[in-house]
């Protein structure tokens, strides 16, 4: 590939927005795990 | 499988849950907006995520191997597994991903049994 590496930024600590932050941590607690969620 | 695997106190290997989300993960080959997807542009997505994961974990410690799993169907869906050589960089990496985010999702971090991904099957 030719695109430069250093351009893309990491998904690394990319938080949420507020709301969906409290029911992903929800979603988490409940279950373990995340459902398919579209977040892209 | 659906049975709930014992988690190990200590491996070198470290499983993210649900980690990676196809572009195309409601329909296979469409977007979530029903536009389809250029095979090629998932692919890229696929190894941007892994190139990110990557280089975030071998901070830590040197990668035996790293396998995300690309399905679609619910079982492991998007899970991560990495497995490093030494027990230690597997701990430092999983307490160093406790609380954080990856693409605005929690990342879901656990040790994990598996130590040989061809042998890594439920019994």
């Amino acid at each position: 590939r030719s695109r430069s590496k250093s351009k893309r930024i990491s998904g690394f600590d990319m938080a949420p927005p507020a709301s969906a932050m409290l029911a992903g941590a929800a979603a988490a607690a409940a279950a373990g795990q995340i459902p398919g969620t579209t977040t892209m | 499988c659906s049975r709930l695997h014992n988690r190990p106190t200590i491996s070198p290997t470290l499983l993210l849950s649900n980690m990676y989300q196809r572009p195309d993960m409601i329909t296979p080959g469409v977007d979530a907006q029903g536009q389809p997807i250029d095979p090629h542009k998932i692919q890229e997505h696929f190894e941007d995520f892994y190139e990110d994961i990557f280089e975030e974990l071998c901070k830590f410690g040197e990668i035996e191997s790293l396998n995300v799993c690309d399905n679609l169907a619910d079982h492991m869906i998007g899970n991560v597994y990495v497995q490093f050589k030494e027990e230690d960089h597997a701990a430092a990496a999983l307490q160093a991903l406790q609380g954080r985010f990856y693409n605005g999702r929690p990342i879901i971090a656990d040790f994990s049994p598996v130590t040989d991904f061809r042998e890594a099957t439920c019994r």
